[in-house]
């Protein structure tokens, strides 16, 4: 049996963007172990993920920041949707200014939320995922502590995670109510994988509950 | 003089993850009156299905008793404190707390079964929707004009209410509905749904979409209705547009 109604035409009103900001350490010992390299072929999946499936495509909403140099914070282009996102080329040199990097992160995700509600269009909790083989040499206690308040007052939803046996791991459990969370090995490509999918999820969750992540089991350290 | 029509799919993402659907929806016509409830269970919980396959069959089965115990077979309005508002908020109570027992013989909390709810109770001579959290519900009259019940999200598209969250009676939402005139059409719908049923405004049906499958499901035979409504639901169309589960219950006066 195929019955079918004749003639249907379908809308499309599927306006729901999901935001990602990306806060990628870029300082010189991210140059040991092609670590930069790897990150930037992360990148590249994430992107090759997203444009793989229609709905992601449309509905991810991707920015980048990156940290390193001379105390520099980088904004790496605009917010793109992700049917549009080309990932910039990192390079890894100086210093790790991690905390203005999640200060600019934040304000990010505000100024994105309040052109989304001015547009009119529905938003998923922005994640803001943090990434850093090393600690802040900068200021970073305060804006540590705003993240955490953020994620209590469900602005946003923080992932926090190191790379290699030299990230500070009790300093970055700082940035996030979850604590932080270790990348396995380098296993840069399942990381941004398993992000891709969970942009994509269409589960519903509680309003102004805690955020549930997906097992983390293809990429995260689960002991240290 | 009621004709319904009804057809859950599962959507690409729980295909994907080899998870099943999560969307239930139940009926009961007696004489000229409808109750009709669709729930959406929640993905990120472990028995969001079982808490929407059991919300749907239990509350439609609940309202039908107590209307007939109240002997409410005409109802009109749902102002506070009117009967039919009563007994609404009184069979989500009552079948809240039998999933809640559920819940608990398995050695499980209450929202591990959490759902969203969208329903009717509806005759001639109108009647009202009762709604907890996202979906849709759309009364549409022979002359075109719609009532709704709108969607409730928190600030973010990937949250909402549920039947069984805490402060259910916060979030329950009743909206009255204008006679059922021959020719009226009723729609309940999940949130995978509406993307593509719901015209850009938000102000009743799309009406390219609707139109074709009135006309089509008010001359068929209901068998295939469903079959057909499920094509629909199932069509690539509609699965590029939500990867969600998908519901559409649709009540026709004939």
């Amino acid at each position: 049996m195929n019955t079918v109604i004749p003639d249907v035409a379908l809308i499309d009103n599927s306006d729901e963007r999901a935001p990602l900001v990306l806060v990628l350490d870029c300082s010189g010992s991210m140059q040991e172990e092609s670590k930069i390299q790897l990150l930037n072929d992360g990148l590249k999946t994430l992107a090759a993920d997203l444009r793989a499936d229609p709905i992601a495509a449309r509905c991810g909403r991707v920015l980048v920041i990156s940290f390193g140099g001379d105390a520099n914070v980088e904004i790496m282009g605009e917010w793109t949707d992700a049917m549009d996102f080309t990932p910039p080329e990192l390079l890894a040199g100086g210093l790790t200014p991690l905390g203005a990097a999640m200060r600019c992160a934040l304000d990010e995700v505000e100024s994105q939320k309040s052109e989304m509600r001015a547009a009119g269009v529905s938003y998923k909790r922005p994640i803001v995922m943090l990434l850093s083989d090393g600690e802040p040499t900068d200021d970073w206690r305060q804006i540590a502590a705003d993240c955490k308040s953020a994620e209590t007052a469900h602005k946003v939803n923080i992932m926090a995670i190191g790379i290699g046996d030299k990230a500070n791991k009790e300093t970055l459990a700082q940035f996030s109510n979850k604590g932080a969370l270790s990348l396995n090995g380098l296993k840069f490509k399942e990381l941004f994988i398993w992000l891709s999918r969970s942009i994509r999820a269409v589960s519903r969750a509680p309003a102004g509950g805690k955020v549930q992540l997906n097992p983390v089991d293809s990429w995260a350290q689960l002991s240290t | 003089m009621w004709r319904v029509f009804s057809a859950s799919t599962t959507g690409k993402r729980n295909l994907d993850e080899g998870a099943g659907g999560q969307d239930a929806s139940h009926w009961i016509v007696t004489g000229d009156r409808i109750v009709a409830v669709v729930c959406d269970g929640a993905g990120s919980v472990r028995e969001g299905r079982a808490g929407s396959d059991f919300m749907t069959r239990a509350l439609a089965e609940e309202l039908e008793r107590s209307l007939q115990q109240h002997a409410l077979a005409a109802v009109i309005a749902v102002d506070p404190g009117s009967g039919l508002e009563s007994t609404i908020r009184g069979a989500v109570e009552t079948v809240r707390a039998r999933l809640a027992d559920l819940a608990d013989a398995r050695g499980l909390a209450l929202h591990e079964f959490s759902c969203t709810l969208v329903g009717c109770v509806a005759s001639p001579a109108g009647g009202c929707f009762f709604h907890i959290g996202d979906g849709f519900a759309i009364q549409q009259t022979p002359a075109g004009d719609s009532v709704l019940s709108q969607p409730e999200n928190g600030e973010y598209a990937d949250e909402t209410y549920f039947v069984t969250d805490e402060n259910w009676q916060t979030h329950l939402r009743l909206t009255t509905l204008p006679a059922c005139e021959r020719g009226a059409v009723i729609g309940l719908m999940s949130d995978g749904t509406a993307p593509f049923a719901v015209n850009r405004a938000r102000t009743g049906f799309f009406r390219p979409f609707i139109d074709p499958i009135a006309a089509f499901l008010r001359a068929d035979s209901a068998p295939n209705g469903n079959e057909a409504l499920r094509n629909l639901l199932e069509s690539p169309r509609a699965c590029e547009i939500s990867a969600d589960d998908k519901t559409l219950l649709l009540a026709f006066v004939c």
